[in-house]
């Protein structure tokens, strides 16, 4: 069932708690068959995952109310985590590469909810640019820096763990 | 810095790109401009290792388990028993739903009611034959694998990574089938290409077995096509040909191979795209 593991991938990060994915992903299967109608071809997969991204985070609105952070102004959020201006404290890719899962996790976790779920949807649920553009419903090039803000923070954390 | 490459001056867009190269997301003369900028770029360079290392990191991370328990409750939801409590438009019977084949919405419900009762509940598929396969949709594909072997390369997007594959096809033509590498079975993936059959751009994926190449048509399914899992045999050309759907793809694989090498990577392919 390749889409359910893909799908709890999804929740597990967005909601950052694995017994809570599966109550997610299951709310969102029953959208899914509820709101059949919605469904306009193409990408069954990015489909279902667009499905589960909106179940969790009603989820979390729900029953973690004071873990969202207000992300009504993304620009703050962009100025919060500007791209580095230079290289030369970035870490090793040797450095990176050494990262024990654990550390990867909680870099992951601790990533910005918007940075966080383009990284999931890209490099673990492996959807295209084009695909997370239209289930976010923000520019390719949103997408694009948003990925590598996520991607930035992910290796100054991972280079700083020594 | 001149831009006669093409690509932009300002370091902070040229660091978008990439991010889309190791995504595969770059077209081959933007990928080759930009490969050659940082092989005389070592800052770049860098930060081109540091991308992948990352990537590599998060890929890395163990995929949640699916348990039995939760599958079953997942599969349940499909369950005609199960949807009383559905709105009447996913309950619909098939035979009445049947009777608005044509510019009725329902009957688009209806079928994406099956694909995604297959999509979530159907891990084999079906193995069943059928005959009336369209015909003239078989020769094609038998031309298109004919003239890929005569051209110079048989796939126009050469990766063994269907991270790189799958996002070209979809940057491409707006769908990316399931592309995984069998290698360790025996079948290569080479890369892709888009083959145009009737009027349609369609994605097709190249394998190679020993000295055999195998290209994968995988035809999106549309409001038109049969949306039980179906396979059947059938040969054109001298090439043989399988043809089967999963609900979200209908494939056709064709290769001068043996029949038996080629019902071998139906089935290994059938099980890797289940297996995510």
């Amino acid at each position: 069932m390749p889409h359910l593991a893909d799908a709890l991938s999804l929740a597990r990060w967005l909601t950052g708690n694995a017994d809570d994915a599966e109550d997610v992903v299951q709310e969102a299967c029953l959208k899914a068959h509820a709101g059949i109608a919605t469904y306009a071809g193409g990408n069954a997969r990015a489909w279902l995952l667009a499905i589960v991204r909106n179940a969790s985070y009603s989820w979390l609105a729900r029953n973690r109310p004071r873990s969202i952070v207000a992300v009504g102004n993304l620009a703050d959020l962009d100025e919060v985590a500007a791209p580095r201006e230079t290289d030369a404290d970035s870490p090793e890719a040797a450095l990176i590469a050494k990262a024990d899962t654990a550390a990867v996790a909680t870099a992951i976790a601790r990533l910005p909810q918007a940075f966080r779920e383009v990284l999931v949807l890209r490099d673990i649920n492996g959807l295209s640019y084009r695909e997370i553009s239209a289930m976010l419903d923000v520019p390719l090039g949103t997408v694009m820096s948003r990925l590598s803000r996520a991607r930035g923070l992910l290796m100054s954390e991972l280079g700083d763990k020594r | 810095m001149s831009n006669d490459s093409g690509l932009p001056t300002n370091p902070a867009d040229l660091r978008l790109l990439l991010h889309a190269l190791v995504d595969g997301e770059l077209d081959a003369a933007t990928s080759l401009a930009l490969e050659r900028r940082i092989a005389s770029d070592p800052a770049l360079a860098a930060e081109h290792a540091r991308i992948t290392a990352s990537q590599a990191a998060v890929r890395s991370l163990r995929r949640p388990e699916v348990s039995e328990g939760f599958r079953a409750r997942i599969a349940a939801i499909g369950t005609p028993d199960k949807t009383q409590a559905l709105p009447a438009r996913s309950r619909r019977p098939l035979a009445r739903a049947a009777i608005h084949r044509f510019g009725s919405f329902d009957w688009r419900a209806m079928a994406a009611s099956i694909l995604v009762t297959a999509v979530l509940a159907s891990g084999a598929t079906q193995w069943v034959m059928l005959s009336g396969a369209p015909d003239s949709f078989a020769v094609a594909i038998a031309s298109g694998h004919r003239r890929s072997l005569l051209a110079t390369s048989p796939v126009d997007v050469v990766s063994s990574d269907r991270h790189t594959v799958k996002p070209w096809l979809d940057a491409r033509i707006g769908v990316s089938p399931p592309a995984p590498d069998l290698a360790k079975d025996g079948f290569a993936l080479l890369g892709g290409r888009i083959e145009v059959i009737g009027d349609k751009p369609m994605p097709a994926l190249v394998y190679r077995h020993r000295e055999h190449l195998i290209t994968l048509v995988a035809a999106p399914q549309e409001t038109g096509g049969a949306s039980a899992p179906v396979a059947t045999d059938l040969s054109a050309g001298g090439f043989s040909l399988v043809h089967w759907s999963d609900g979200a793809f209908s494939y056709w694989a064709i290769s001068d191979t043996e029949r038996p090498e080629l019902e071998n990577f139906v089935g290994r392919f059938q099980a890797a795209a289940a297996a995510g």
